[in-house]
């Protein structure tokens, strides 16, 4: 995944993506729409799972570029800047290409991408209320899920909005732990199946809701040697920055709705969106586990609930909730481990291009990285240059 | 708001579309502002209609939710206002909707802003002038002129695409010509003592109304474009109001009227709310309903 691992400079970057003249507000054939995402943080102590470390620092600065390439074709490219460790980190997020003139509904993306399972997943992580993903998507998406594949989406000439696509990825991010690298692994690890309705109900409020099914050939754990403390040393070591999935199994479902309001459909002044999500991970046992070794549950499970109202079109501010609910071998032996997460957060916007966020998170434990009552406190910026794309609902 | 969406025809549009062939297949009109949808009404009084925004919606501020990439995946026609007014949604409908018909100006799509000449063009822009369009303003929907314009590129794209109905879309376009060409003088005649009248307004919304019956707009109740009215910036517009010039503070009917009121109420000033599209207020049924109800709004003003 990581592409260059050089200490790089951004201005560099930046002239290398395009040069000047290309910086023009139309997006064209020979205007490419470029932005850059600068994102930065606060935070008081550190998250299980999370990007983010204790202390100062930046988040994700996210520099994309995308535009018609021509009457068929579309393509993107977001590239991402980490720092962590002293080591600066170039990412690719996305770069993919995507048909723009195929008939009756269907399109076909290929190359690196988002994957469109659940409804956070498709989202940049700067377009988010909260600072970090939801602990469910931390521990079953590594953030996020975006990888190497293809995609096939059908769009149904419906009032009802409903589409239904499958994907096919490398899924290396989403492999099971395999400390020794004994392990044959498929090279077509993960495959999708996704489906969303959605609409409006009146002139206030708009819903979408989802299901989807994520097949994971190389998710099962396998059984260990002896000697093998922990079957998943991303966990145990704590911050990783690796995008790894930290548990896995071979098979995820997953559901999801969201819900907004706004008086009169009007977004300007007030809006509310209410969101959930709920993943089940099964099949992650190993196959050759002694009877009396198998786990108390035989899934892994997460969620979260949230709710953000923006009150002006300055302020907004957010709940939420969510629990992850895991099994972790040590030796032999699957412990249960829990972690349920409370956050508020206030956001102030001084336009639609700058946020300034403060955010308080309590997390609270059972057996999950020896966390047992954490308060974390964070502030943080997230800024947009540029010509920005537009926003999934 | 849904022009001629009754669920017969919703019905009967569904089901020619199942059955290719079984009927005649008409015009299928996606409009990103109610008066696009309104004009499209004029000039295809057959065509099946749907409007994604409503005049009480900012649309710079539109969601790309479910409905409208339902609504854009089964149109043979997408009709905005362009000059990026819709940039921030646009793209993103085009792209979910996966409908290869509206992509392209050549094709499906159609801005009414590239038919005119826009005002307020800018040579060079930047972000910290606020959410402004380098391609000129975009409310172009208030200016008659422009609309004729607009109305007759509109009819030549819907030939395009059902030559067949060509001569239908000319007939149409003609009837609508006339009564519009007939009412232009009429308003200028009703407008005649708003000449030279000095406003604030709220945003630029009604440039082009301003620029067309010669009020003048002296100040603007966003500190700048896409801004909510400051405090600071609210005082700076009483000491410009207590000048004694101000005729009047003006507001878009999905503008929040809070700061209007304030400066109304300390200026002495009275504040009107004009329909910026059709449904805009009671009145506002069409095009030229909305006209009367603006014009009439401001000849009301004391």
């Amino acid at each position: 995944m990581t592409v260059f691992n050089n200490r790089i400079s951004l201005v560099a970057l930046a002239c290398a993506f395009a040069s000047p003249t290309l910086f023009a507000a139309d997006s064209s054939i020979t205007n490419p729409t470029i932005s850059a995402v600068l994102n930065g943080y606060y935070q008081t102590a550190e998250r299980p799972l999370a990007e983010t470390a204790e202390g100062f620092g930046l988040g994700e600065t996210e520099l994309a570029m995308s535009a018609n390439i021509d009457d068929m074709f579309y393509g993107k490219l977001t590239a991402v800047v980490e720092m962590h460790d002293g080591e600066t980190e170039l990412n690719l997020e996305e770069a993919f290409i995507q048909t723009m003139a195929m008939p009756a509904g269907f399109s076909i993306r290929g190359g690196r991408f988002l994957s469109d399972i659940g409804y956070l997943n498709n989202q940049h992580l700067h377009t988010d209320s909260f600072t970090d993903r939801p602990i469910a998507y931390r521990a079953f998406f590594g953030g996020h899920y975006f990888d190497d594949g293809v995609r096939l989406n059908f769009v149904a000439p419906t009032d009802l909005y409903w589409t239904i696509g499958a994907e096919a990825f490398k899924g290396d991010s989403m492999r099971a732990a395999d400390e020794h690298g004994e392990r044959e692994f498929k090279n077509v690890g993960v495959y999708t199946l996704y489906s969303k309705i959605g609409g409006d109900i009146g002139d206030n409020s708009s819903w979408q809701a989802g299901l989807s099914y994520l097949r994971n050939e190389n998710g099962q754990v396998t059984a260990h040697e002896e000697g093998d403390e922990h079957a998943h040393e991303v966990v145990e070591e704590g911050h990783d920055h690796s995008h790894a999935a930290s548990y896995t199994g071979k098979n995820t479902y997953g559901a999801d709705f969201v819900y907004k309001w706004a008086p009169n459909g009007n977004y300007k002044y007030q809006n509310l969106t209410l969101t959930g999500e709920y993943y089940r991970v099964t099949d992650f046992v190993p196959a050759d586990l002694h009877p009396e070794d198998a786990p108390s549950k035989d899934y892994h499970q997460g969620w979260y609930l949230s709710s953000v109202y923006q009150f002006t079109p300055s302020w907004s501010a957010g709940l939420r909730y969510g629990e992850v609910d895991t099994q972790e071998l040590h030796g032999e032996h699957f412990h249960g481990q829990k972690l349920k997460e409370s956050e508020v957060s206030l956001a102030w916007h001084s336009s639609h291009f700058s946020s300034v966020r403060f955010q308080y998170t309590n997390q609270k434990g059972t057996n999950f990285d020896g966390i047992e009552d954490d308060n974390v406190f964070t502030i943080q910026y997230i800024m947009s240059l540029g010509a920005h794309g537009a926003h999934q609902f | 708001m849904r022009i001629n969406s009754n669920v017969v025809k919703v019905a009967a549009a569904a089901l020619s579309f199942a059955c290719s062939g079984f009927a005649h297949a008409e015009l299928n009109v996606f409009a990103c502002e109610p008066e696009y949808a309104a004009l499209a009404k004029e000039l295809a009084p057959n065509a099946s209609i749907y409007s994604a925004t409503t005049a009480l919606q900012d649309p710079h501020q539109v969601q790309a939710r479910p409905s409208l990439i339902a609504k854009m995946r089964q149109a043979d026609l997408v009709v905005c206002a362009g000059a990026d007014l819709e940039i921030g949604w646009l793209p993103m409908l085009q792209m979910k909707s996966a409908n290869a018909k509206v992509h392209s100006t050549e094709q499906g799509l159609f801005f009414a802003a590239e038919q005119i000449d826009t005002l307020d063009k800018l040579a060079s822009v930047d972000r910290s002038m606020g959410d402004v369009h380098a391609k000129g303003n975009p409310h172009i929907h208030f200016d008659p002129n422009r609309v004729l314009t607009v109305a007759k590129a509109l009819t030549a794209k819907m030939s395009q695409l059902e030559p067949s109905e060509a001569a239908n879309y000319q007939k149409s376009l003609a009837d609508f010509s006339s009564r519009w060409q007939a009412a232009i003088p009429r308003w200028e005649e009703q407008a005649k003592p708003l000449k030279g009248k000095k406003v604030i307004a709220y945003h630029t919304s009604f440039r082009y109304l301003f620029n067309w019956l010669g009020i003048e707009q002296v100040a603007d109740l966003e500190p700048k474009p896409g801004l909510a009215p400051t405090s600071g910036h609210l005082a700076s517009l009483l000491s410009r109001a207590e000048q004694g010039d101000i005729f009047a503070v003006v507001v878009a009917s999905y503008q929040d009227e809070r700061g209007a009121k304030w400066l109304g109420e300390k200026a002495n000033l009275p504040v009107v709310m004009l329909p910026m599209s059709v449904g805009g207020n009671d009145n506002s049924q069409d095009l030229f309903s909305l006209y009367d109800s603006a014009i009439s709004l401001l000849n009301g003003v004391k």
